[in-house]
């Protein structure tokens, strides 16, 4: 009695039946899907009750079957029984249109064929009411965002508008997706939590809500379209987000304003100058270093031999890869040009008066002057390709002769061919520029050598005015060998002030090595 | 001691049957005037046209059935039950009057009323007795929003026992199944349809 028939809900559109034109036919249709009864019989109103089966045969139908009903404690009625052909299903039908719809009694029909019950069924005709669906519908966009307002109108059955039930779905219009809302006693529905802005199709159908009267649902509504409003921003939540931006912006920029130096300094630094290191020099000097150092004999270099200081351990010693053969043949070869100048003369006397020549000094002013003379060849000949320069301070040597012969000895073999002597205050008479060089050891020197050792040529300045020529002060940590390229009137100030230092290294390394300290002269 | 305690008791007694007595006729005096009160205004009652109250007692109604079909012992004798016509030509009914359709009803509650109480003394299924009196309560109450909405015309018409159901709105069950199925059939038909068509109602909605 209370069977409810399928959904001909397929996808999520509202699929009216096929079967067009009458509703008797399309409920006909509609209710041959339901399966609990073979002889299936419904009411669609407050009259009009029809009880039909499903036949195959298609002819003499009618002489076959015969239908009968009776009412409780009414005799036994017969009715005239038609056939209906149903075009979308290929269906054929027998049925009865009752004459008389009592409700609220037990009603009992009954089908033969060939004079043998076929059905038999006692139902109450308010069980099986399958109403129209309902009219009018209409949806609307409620203005508010998300919603649309759905209206309909009931089937026009007086007495039992109360008593229906109304099943409402939607879906957005192609989607699969379909909802379904249940109303009760109402022809109105809102539908809130829609998609804005979106196109909407609702279909309604209605039922007995089975207390008082029953049924089955009747068919669906044909669809109807709506869109939904609009999204429009909330002018509060705009306005919030404008304020909250604001007061952002305002924290970002005193926070930017307090700290701007700081930031300044991280994202733009300055560019480093050494400015600070030399006072004076852009300033007063305008650039002019040569003056700024005259200027600023003392103060500054303090700091700057300080720091050289720390980057003088002790001698270097570079050795020489010419052996000792040729190192004997080659003084005599570079005697020979010797003689031919002026200053060789009082180069060698100055030599031979100052202190113990050593054997190959000869050839080394004579390579000293073929230097001055060539010195781009020289460089590239001898001097730094094959390590030949080798400037040695052997002053400890003549002192300590006696005692450390062997040592001595050593410290010639090692040696280069080229040596540098170390000049004595007495020996003044040599190039002036070389003054400052000669001023170096003695005065300091208990008869400790000073590292400081200069080149020195009779006839030419210190340094030479043609060619600059850049003077690597070697300095031997021990352990690394530093090239520091100085100027040349910085040698003064170095030898000067080389003193302190390599006394300090002499004295630790006093009693392993000679003293020596080597200027590689690179001319460029 | 005795004596003291006795007639302290005595006393006591005599205080209190006293106390009791003047609360008494003080409560009785105050019920007195309102059953007069009641008695002599026609206090018109709030029209109850929620059919929801009718549902209900059609839902118990139904109730009974299961209940019924569901007992194995003790669940009344055949009897026959003289009990209202259930059914409803709309046809017909819809030209009837409210007024003829009020007496229509009111006559079939109390036929109803009589039966089950009669039923129910032949019931000894508790659960069955018991919403066989629920049935019976429903239908004094149904009599009361009848009587809200102006439509208690003809009380409870006691049918003498021999005399045959010649009224053609009257019809004979002979088992308290047929009984209980007609009393939701009339629930749900007649009575249903009365209290949706009363006028009191039609006024307020309209």
């Amino acid at each position: 009695m209370d069977s409810e028939l399928q959904s001909d809900w397929i996808g999520s559109q509202c699929l009216r039946l096929s079967v067009r034109g009458k509703s008797f036919e399309r409920k006909v249709a509609q209710l041959l899907q339901d399966k609990t009864e073979d002889l299936k019989c419904f009411v669609e109103g407050k009259k009009d009750l029809t009880c039909f089966w499903e036949v195959e045969e298609e002819r003499n139908l009618h002489d076959r079957y015969t239908f009968m009903y009776s009412y409780e404690n009414e005799k036994k009625m017969a009715c005239v029984v038609s056939s209906l052909s149903l075009r979308a299903s290929n269906k054929t039908v027998l049925f009865c249109k009752l004459p008389q719809a009592l409700f609220f009694t037990p009603l009992n029909v009954q089908v033969f064929r060939y004079g043998q019950i076929l059905y038999n069924r006692i139902f109450n005709v308010e069980n099986v009411l399958l109403l129209d669906p309902p009219s009018n519908l209409t949806v609307m966009s409620s203005g508010k965002e998300g919603q649309l307002n759905v209206s309909w109108l009931p089937p026009p059955l007086k007495h039992m508008d109360d008593s229906m039930i109304y099943e409402v779905r939607y879906a957005v219009e192609g989607s699969h997706m379909g909802k379904v809302e249940k109303v009760k006693a109402s022809t109105t529905l809102v539908l809130r939590g829609l998609q804005s802005d979106t196109r909407y199709e609702v279909c309604v159908r209605v039922k007995l809500d089975g207390v008082a009267y029953d049924g089955y649902w009747s068919s669906w509504t044909d669809p109807v379209f709506a869109v939904t409003a609009p999204t429009d921003m909330d002018p509060l939540i705009v306005l919030l987000v404008l304020f909250i931006g604001l007061i952002l912006c305002l924290l970002s920029l005193t926070l930017i304003l307090s700290h701007h130096k700081f930031l300044l300094k991280k994202l733009w630094p300055d560019i480093p100058t050494p400015e600070h290191k030399f006072p004076g020099l852009f300033t007063v000097y305008k650039g002019d270093f040569k003056e700024w150092m005259s200027q600023n004999n003392g103060s500054m270099w303090g700091r700057s031999v300080h720091v050289y200081t720390e980057e003088l351990p002790s001698t270097v010693e570079v050795l020489s890869e010419v052996s000792l053969t040729n190192y004997s043949t080659s003084p005599r070869e570079g005697r020979k040009p010797a003689e031919k100048e002026e200053g060789s003369e009082r180069t060698d006397s100055a030599l031979m008066g100052g202190w113990r020549e050593p054997p190959h000094a000869q050839w080394l002013m004579e390579q000293l002057r073929a230097l001055q003379e060539n010195p781009e060849s020289f460089s590239q000949s001898t001097l730094l390709q094959s390590h030949d320069t080798y400037v040695a301070l052997n002053q400890n040597s003549q002192r300590v002769q006696g005692d450390t012969e062997k040592q001595v000895d050593d410290v010639f073999e090692e040696t280069l061919p080229l040596q540098t002597f170390f000049t004595t205050t007495g020996t003044s008479s040599l190039s002036a520029s070389h003054s400052d060089l000669g001023s170096l050891p003695q005065s300091s020197g208990s008869g400790r050598l000073s590292s400081q050792c200069s080149f020195e040529y009779p006839n030419h300045t210190w340094p030479p005015k043609g060619p600059g020529y850049a003077y690597m002060a070697v300095a031997d940590s021990g352990v690394s060998m530093d090239y520091s390229p100085m100027s040349s009137s910085s040698i003064a100030e170095l030898g000067k002030r080389g003193i302190y230092t390599n006394e300090y290294k002499n004295e630790i390394f006093a009693h392993k090595w000679p003293f020596s300290c080597q200027h590689i002269e690179s001319g460029y | 001691m005795w004596i003291s305690v006795g007639s302290v008791a005595e006393r006591s007694k005599a205080l209190d049957l006293g106390s009791s007595l003047s609360g008494g006729l003080g409560l009785v005096s105050v019920l007195i005037v309102f059953v007069w009160l009641g008695g002599n205004q026609v206090s018109p009652l709030r029209p109850i046209c929620d059919l929801r109250v009718l549902d209900h007692f059609v839902r118990e109604a139904r109730d009974s059935e299961v209940i019924m079909r569901g007992c194995r012992g003790g669940c009344g004798v055949l009897k026959s039950y003289f009990v209202p016509l259930t059914r409803v030509d709309f046809a017909v009914w819809e030209h009837i009057d409210v007024q003829s359709q009020a007496v229509e009803v009111q006559t079939g509650l109390s036929l109803l009323v009589q039966a089950l109480s009669r039923a129910k003394i032949t019931v000894s299924n508790s659960p069955l007795a018991s919403t066989l009196d629920n049935n019976i309560s429903n239908i004094h109450s149904l009599g009361q929003i009848l009587h809200s909405l102006d439509l208690q015309q003809a009380r409870s018409t006691v049918l003498p026992d021999d005399s045959a159901p010649a009224s053609s709105q009257m019809q004979e069950v002979s088992s308290l199944p047929e009984l209980l199925q007609v009393q939701s059939s009339f629930l749900r038909g007649k009575v249903r349809l009365l209290l949706s068509a009363a006028p009191a109602c039609q006024r307020q909605n309209s």
